[in-house]
């Protein structure tokens, strides 16, 4: 699970040079078009156009893309299946009623309702996969910089980000380890290994995030991290591609707005 | 558990922005005045939101569009109480909806209320009830942690059911619903997480047992007792 973070990919990928507020702008933007569409055709158009631009432009590798996709993707069809059977409609093409408080039924209004659920977690996820793989991390911290979010909570955010690759370290070194001299061979053993690998990790995070607090302390260290980075300038042709992009979406979910798949 | 991006309709993601907003902003003044006071805090608190990161990281599928997996915001809301554990858990979520694209951003709101504000209340309402009294620290830390995990997950399942109400039986139906399907998955996890958690504990009692002194989330009676009980 900890083997790559999307911000390792972040760091390296094609629009890494394209104004962060750009690339924010195209997401949220997606994500509120796909939350406000009532058909299921714009949230796909969305997500295929989103799709495209991290396969082509961002250079990411479809396999790693597709494999973000897998478990949204179960989870979107298992949850939809659920909103069909309990949303009910008029036109009823299967019925059941096992409990006097629960009706199971499945009907034309259903599908189409679930499909556009469906479609919306499609598309949403699409445009948050596509902050995720083009975004850093320290490209957000900037920006949360410039919209005055308090201080406090973006070294917070900047000290837990550092210590999530501490531990993913310690984690994956303690559990390789353990694993050689059979700690996770049964159940029991497993939570007895689970436990004294956390709280040596709390431990060796602690003494760390201390040494980083001595660390900044001896160098002059006010309370206020140093963050350095580049605001990039916003170029025509990345702006103008997000002003199309936006656009034809917001003209796809106007256009198609009463689209139904039955 | 975490709602996924686009799972919930914009008025409802718009909804639990909106409760969760004043919880963030009170657990920011609350952080700016620990900090204040004791700037070496703030290397535990990136610890505690680097393990909460982890920990509910640990996705295993459930059927109605989302996962399950241990929370962890259970530490944090013993270690830094509930306000703080907001704004801690806040910044955990924002950072596994962009490095594992687990959660969402429009959701964001939702999973706060349910993972942040909810969930650690009901742990740390367990452990303040439990702290001073003569109930073994381990059992405390359980009871505290398994419960910020159910409770987590009671939330999430209401938020669903508002969401998605059934036709017959409305709400309720749909409710009764959703956590028959998540106490399948969550109760046995949320057991196994208050174990888990109730052991790191012991390991910290007997390695480090400053670290709790310092944060005076048990008395050095009862750390000392529990020391000399093991």
């Amino acid at each position: 699970m900890f083997e790559e973070f999307l911000e390792d990919i972040a760091q390296k990928n094609g629009l890494r040079g394209v104004n962060t507020y750009l690339k924010l702008a195209t997401g949220l933007g997606a994500i509120i078009l796909c939350l406000l569409s009532t058909s299921y055709f714009s949230p796909l158009f969305i997500a295929l156009i989103l799709t495209g631009s991290i396969l082509v432009l961002a250079r990411v590798d479809a396999k790693t893309y597709a494999g973000l996709f897998i478990v949204p993707f179960w989870f979107a069809l298992f949850s939809v299946a659920g909103i069909i059977l309990v949303s009910g409609g008029q036109e009823v093409f299967w019925r059941w009623d096992p409990f006097s408080w629960l009706s199971l039924s499945i009907t034309r209004e259903s599908i189409n309702f679930g499909f556009l659920v469906f479609c919306r977690v499609m598309g949403g996820m699409s445009a948050m996969c596509f902050i995720a793989l083009t975004t850093p991390m320290t490209d957000i911290f900037i920006v949360l910089r410039q919209c005055r979010i308090p201080e406090v909570v973006i070294d917070l955010a900047m000290i837990i980000y550092r210590t999530i690759f501490i531990i993913v370290d310690q984690v994956k070194q303690i559990y390789n380890a353990q694993v050689m001299r059979l700690g996770y061979s049964t159940f029991l053993e497993s939570i007895h290994s689970f436990a004294s690998m956390c709280g040596a990790v709390f431990i060796a995070s602690w003494d760390a995030g201390e040494d980083l607090i001595r660390a900044m302390n001896a160098r002059c260290y006010d309370g206020k991290f140093a963050l350095l980075g580049e605001t990039r300038p916003v170029e025509y042709l990345p702006l103008f591609a997000v002003m199309v992009f936006l656009s034809l979406s917001s003209l796809v979910v106007i256009l198609s707005k009463d689209m139904t798949i039955i | 558990m975490h709602i996924m991006e686009g799972f919930l309709p914009w008025q409802w993601c718009l909804l639990w922005w909106i409760v969760a907003l004043p919880c963030l902003i009170f657990g920011i003044y609350r952080l700016k005045k620990v900090l204040g006071t004791d700037p070496e805090a703030l290397p535990l608190l990136g610890v505690t939101g680097g393990f909460i990161f982890i920990l509910s990281s640990l996705k295993l599928p459930s059927v109605t569009g989302s996962c399950s997996h241990p929370t962890g915001t259970g530490l944090s809301a013993v270690s830094f109480g509930p306000w703080i554990t907001a704004v801690v858990c806040a910044i955990v979520l924002l950072f596994q909806s962009l490095f594992l694209a687990h959660g969402g951003l429009s959701v964001l709101g939702a999973n706060i209320v349910s993972m942040g504000i909810v969930g650690p209340f009901f742990g740390y309402a367990i452990y303040q009830a439990l702290r001073n009294t003569s109930v073994n620290l381990y059992i405390t830390v359980f009871l505290a942690t398994a419960l910020s995990d159910m409770f987590t997950y009671v939330t999430t399942s209401l938020e669903l059911a508002l969401a998605y109400p059934a036709e017959i039986g409305g709400i309720g139906s749909s409710f009764i619903l959703f956590m028959g399907i998540f106490a399948v998955t969550q109760v046995p996890l949320a057991i196994v997480e208050g174990i888990v958690l109730a052991l790191v504990f012991k390991y910290i009692i007997t390695l480090k047992p400053d670290i709790l002194i310092r944060l005076k989330i048990f008395s050095e009676e009862k750390i000392n007792a529990t020391r000399s009980d093991a």
